[in-house]
């Protein structure tokens, strides 16, 4: 258990000591709160920072929890995987510190956009669901962070991995319920969206903000989570180069 | 007990076999896996850290099966690869420290401050790594490797990329961690380091052991002294008698082997002369280890894929 948290600090002090890396990870959110939240012109809402602000959250886990899989490509290519490969440390910890840094620095980038939709006038969190919002988002980075570092543990350079983040990230971003409600989507996108494990996570914060406990989506996300993380879990027990 | 000991050990890459049947016994020694870049030396090394598995054959780490008891292996080795995996970020100490931690060591300061230490690294210790040397990180390595003081130690081409200087100073502390009773399997392309350093050497040629022995035996199979040349022109291989080429080096040196050879240096030279070859410099000289592996394996051209990545690390180790 303790070998989770030395990989985890590891990763953490290289990525505070990248100075640039950290300020681009907290403008980035930011830059997107601000960009899409303000400037659409939509006519279903009237408090688009209300209704964005879950969107955009999720959408923050999902980019930092992909970008998170480059993390095991550099430790792969380096050289770094095979030194902690040969260690009796179990190698599930790998694993799990990767799964732990990547959504602990997803959560840092949300707590930035919290606090920005707060400026913005968003008005719609109570404490209670700020909790539960947070829960939503780290069993979220959760999926996609042991899903991300399981696939670049299958990819072999940094092209691949980079390719593959793109082919997932986009249509899974534009195919959920981040930007619009069901109902002003057409017919055939609703349903794709309904679907998308991202829209699980969005629903579920939504319904927060009236004070409702989505199980369905939770379960549905709690579900993913779980089937993900146990086949991340084998595939780095029987890993070899 | 048995450091290392392999039986008929072999992988396929799909049907390109790197290993073929390695038979090898290591004692307590610094022992030299030897062959051009693609004999299969990496893959061997991987085998027996247990990061790969053999396609058929068996190997065994102090008495514990590569295979079925990876776990037992891996708290009594420790592997460096070639590729030099040092965190720049952090400091020296805290990439050592990372390794203290993971293999769960009691003592950790003291222990982090002794093999530092050990590897001459203590004034520089908490410096980021990012302002030391290739030498200083592949010691930095070595320190991390010998947190817990491991039985066998694999080191994968260790003086890779570095300058002499840095070359020597490695292959002292080999020395020293043998002298401590640990069993050392290095590999390297490096023939002259292996002469100096290893205890015993195997070659390896295309995934196979062309031979195993020490390296004073191994020069002594070639009986004879060798006449090095540089000749350019036409020659047609009409030697005098008892005089046999050997081959040509990639730098360009034909070698010849004799007996006396001092004496038949005049009709060799007379020999080429004769066939209209121009001969720039004929010189008689002790056999290397290169020579051996010459006379085992041939031409040490080399056919396989570049290495790119291998490549690049040598680059970047220039700085």
């Amino acid at each position: 258990m303790k070998d989770i948290f030395y990989y985890f600090e590891r990763d953490m002090l290289r990525w505070v000591r990248g100075r640039v890396s950290v300020i681009s990870a907290l403008v980035m959110p930011a830059a997107w709160l601000i960009f899409v939240g303000l400037a659409l012109p939509t006519t279903f809402t009237e408090n688009y920072i209300d209704f964005i602000t879950p969107g955009i959250l999720v959408l923050t886990m999902l980019g930092a929890s992909l970008q998170g899989g480059s993390l095991l490509i550099f430790d792969k290519i380096l050289g770094f995987l095979n030194k902690f490969l040969a260690l009796p440390s179990s190698r599930e910890s790998i694993l799990f510190g990767k799964i732990l840094f990547i959504t602990a620095r997803g959560l840092l980038q949300a707590t930035v956009i919290l606090l920005l939709a707060l400026v913005l006038g968003a008005s719609f969190l109570s404490p209670w669901s700020l909790v539960l919002t947070y829960a939503i988002l780290a069993l979220f980075g959760v999926l996609l962070s042991a899903f991300s570092t399981t696939i670049a543990l299958y990819l072999s350079d940094h092209d691949a991995y980079a390719a593959f983040n793109a082919m997932v990230s986009m249509p899974l971003f534009f195919t959920s319920s981040a930007l619009m409600p069901y109902s002003v989507m057409p017919a055939w996108l609703s349903a794709l969206a309904y679907w998308n494990p991202v829209s699980y996570a969005i629903d579920a914060i939504r319904a927060l903000q009236e004070g409702v406990l989505a199980w369905s989506r939770i379960g549905a996300l709690l579900f993913l989570a779980t089937v993900v993380v146990g086949i991340s879990v084998r595939q780095f027990r029987k890993v070899t180069l | 007990m048995i450091p290392i000991e392999t039986h008929g050990l072999t992988k396929y890459y799909g049907s390109l076999c790197a290993v073929d049947h390695i038979d090898l016994e290591v004692g307590n020694e610094i022992f030299g896996l030897l062959g051009p870049n693609g004999s299969g030396k990496t893959t061997t090394v991987l085998m027996l850290t247990t990061l790969l598995r053999p396609t058929e054959g068996s190997a065994l780490v102090c008495g514990h099966d590569v295979g079925r008891e990876a776990q037992e292996v891996r708290r009594l080795i420790s592997y460096v690869p070639q590729d030099m995996a040092v965190d720049i970020k952090l400091t020296g100490r805290e990439n050592v420290a990372l390794f203290a931690k993971l293999y769960g060591i009691s003592r950790r300061d003291e222990t982090i401050d002794r093999v530092l230490g050990m590897m001459d690294l203590s004034e520089r210790a908490d410096d980021l790594v990012r302002t030391y040397s290739g030498g200083m990180r592949r010691r930095l390595e070595l320190a991390q490797a010998l947190v817990h003081e491991p039985k066998v130690l694999f080191l994968d081409e260790p003086t890779i990329g570095l300058d002499v200087a840095a070359r020597k100073k490695i292959w002292e502390h080999i020395g020293t961690l043998k002298s401590r009773g640990m069993t050392i399997f290095v590999t390297t392309h490096y023939m002259d380091e292996a002469d100096h350093s290893c205890d015993r050497v195997a070659i390896l040629d295309h995934g196979r052991v062309a031979a195993v022995d020490s390296p004073s035996h191994l020069k002594g199979l070639l009986g004879k002294d060798l006449i090095s040349a540089r000749i350019s022109g036409e020659y047609c291989r009409d030697l005098p008698e008892g005089v046999t080429m050997m081959g040509g080096k990639e730098n360009g040196e034909v070698v010849f082997s004799s007996e006396h050879a001092s004496e038949r240096v005049p009709e060799l030279f007379r020999r080429l002369e004769e066939q209209g070859a121009v001969v720039h410099s004929l010189s008689v000289r002790e056999p290397t280890l290169d020579d051996v592996f010459l006379a085992l394996v041939g031409s040490r051209e080399d056919g396989s894929a570049f290495d790119d990545h291998k490549f690049r690390t040598m680059l970047r180790r220039r700085g």
